[in-house]
């Protein structure tokens, strides 16, 4: 209890200052700040998960994403410690918010899982059917530790994904048009959920794209999913929205994937990560 | 918007002749508006698993990312048709209408509110429904309040006490059974599936949830 006061008084102090503001150890002081200063029935629809976050099971994602980070590891026995999440080698302070963003030496823009898998095959030069490299869903998997470790780096910071490059802007715009593209057998799109503020999907409260307090929530991956027992990603969330939505299977780390995840960090923009978070 | 069509068309073709295929660093996205860059990165960059089995005989998964012209208005107005879109979106959806033969007769409410509740149908890979085990429910919960005793979604009205509020005159009939087999006739654009005129529900099972809708013995109309 001490923890939390010592942790929600710098903090609340931070979410008032500039984008500069650094990482705070507590998410769930991040997401009380939120809710304490917004009316939103998706920030507290679950007041067991609320309760629990100081016991969140991600937290075991994280400390093992910790000892894998820097382990050496793969052919090349070195640790994670040299790869570039976007602010330089080894920078995960701020990083995770900063992505989808544009890397010069792939040409391309990556999500965070997409740039592990880059330097796992380039650093550690990790084989692309390797395990670690491959296997990307579900609490045991090398990458959702990793993924959660990382991301944590970004807790209370506000999204800021960059939009410098031509090709950021291209794939957050083409993110809009997919958001909002009606198709298959019962003409849904995104929107169709996350289109209007306060609505439900049966007992679950949906999160309000075009409200960023709320969007924030929405996208604060890795989180511990209650009803799956497992920590997910923001990949794991896009297959499952379009799974509901009667599409194909998206392609996880496809361009037409990040295109979604710029688009829909930018809806979040400048409200505070909170991560690891708990979902129902 | 033809004309770029051909663009992309041009380029994948003088890819396939090269040898390789058509991947991000092969096409420059920044020369696509967003509209284009969207379609190709569906349909041209493998942004779907097109090779997912489908319920449907003879149909594809990338059948159902090739919008139909609703679909595309209904996209480019962001749900908000001009009038004349509208009148023409919903004149169509008239037209796709099939009533049964001679008056309508409600089905069985038993039956209507399981359907009602049930969501199951039409998801893909990587948890396939299979049809065969289990026959598609008609999702009506998922945005719909029916009855106090199980609790629906509230992307919809609210449906409590349907038929106790609007009797059941064959005119009134013939409507609900137009919104639940095109809701477009009656609202252009609203989200709501096109539950006959898609196939999703037979026309039977369309009586159903009208009888648990409109008749008297429906927990809908019992409150």
């Amino acid at each position: 209890m001490l923890r939390k006061l010592l942790v929600a008084v710098p903090l609340a102090a931070a979410m008032a200052g500039p984008a500069s503001a650094g990482p705070s150890d507590d998410p769930a002081a991040v997401l009380q700040a939120l809710i304490d200063s917004t009316s939103s029935y998706y920030l507290t629809q679950s007041e067991q998960n609320l309760m629990m976050m100081p016991d969140n099971p991600a937290l075991w994602s994280l400390e093992e994403g910790e000892a894998l980070f820097k382990t050496p590891r793969g052919p090349k026995n070195v640790s994670l410690e040299g790869c570039d999440f976007g602010k330089g080698p080894g920078v995960l302070e701020g990083a995770y918010v900063e992505l989808p963003r544009y890397f010069k030496d792939t040409g391309k823009v990556m999500d965070l899982g997409n740039r592990l898998i880059h330097c796992m095959k380039t650093l550690q030069g990790f084989p692309a059917d390797d395990p670690a490299v491959k296997e990307i869903h579900g609490s045991k998997s090398d990458h959702m530790k990793l993924q959660t470790y990382i991301a944590a780096q970004s807790n209370g910071m506000p999204w800021n994904p960059p939009m410098d490059h031509p090709l950021e802007k291209a794939m957050r715009d083409a993110g809009e048009v997919v958001f909002y593209r009606r198709s298959g057998p019962f003409d849904f799109n995104c929107a169709a959920c996350h289109g209007e503020p306060g609505k439900r999907v049966r007992a679950s409260v949906l999160p309000y794209a075009q409200d960023p307090k709320e969007w924030t929530k929405a996208i604060s991956w890795p989180a511990f999913r209650v009803g799956q027992d497992n920590t997910r990603s923001s990949q794991h969330r896009l297959r499952e929205c379009i799974w509901q939505m009667r599409y194909p299977p998206i392609v996880a780390g496809s361009d037409l994937s990040i295109a979604l995840l710029s688009y829909w960090t930018e809806l979040a923009r400048g409200q505070p990560a909170i991560i690891p978070d708990m979902k129902r | 918007m033809f004309d770029t069509k051909i663009r992309v068309a041009a380029a994948c073709a003088a890819l396939a002749l090269a040898g390789t295929y058509a991947t991000a660093a092969d096409v420059d996205y920044t020369k696509m508006t967003p509209q284009e860059l969207a379609e190709y990165l569906i349909f041209e960059a493998k942004g779907y698993k097109f090779d997912a089995q489908v319920q449907t005989e003879g149909a594809t998964a990338k059948d159902r990312l090739v919008q139909d012209e609703l679909q595309k208005v209904c996209t480019e107005t962001r749900n908000k048709p001009s009038p004349e879109q509208a009148a023409k979106i919903s004149a169509a959806a008239r037209e796709s209408i099939k009533y049964p033969e001679g008056d309508i007769k409600l089905g069985d409410w038993k039956k209507g509110r399981e359907l009602a509740w049930s969501g199951f149908g039409y998801r893909l890979d990587p948890n396939f429904d299979d049809h065969k085990k289990s026959a598609p429910g008609a999702n009506c919960y998922n945005c719909h309040e029916f009855a106090g005793d199980r609790q629906g979604g509230t992307i919809g009205p609210s449906l409590r006490n349907y038929g106790k509020l609007r009797g059941t005159e064959q005119p009134v009939l013939k409507l609900a059974y137009g919104i639940i087999y095109n809701a477009h006739s009656m609202f252009p654009c609203t989200r709501m599936p096109r539950q006959g005129a898609k196939g999703l529900l037979t026309e039977a099972q369309i009586l159903d949830v009208m009888a648990y809708l409109f008749d008297p013995e429906s927990p809908v109309n019992k409150e």
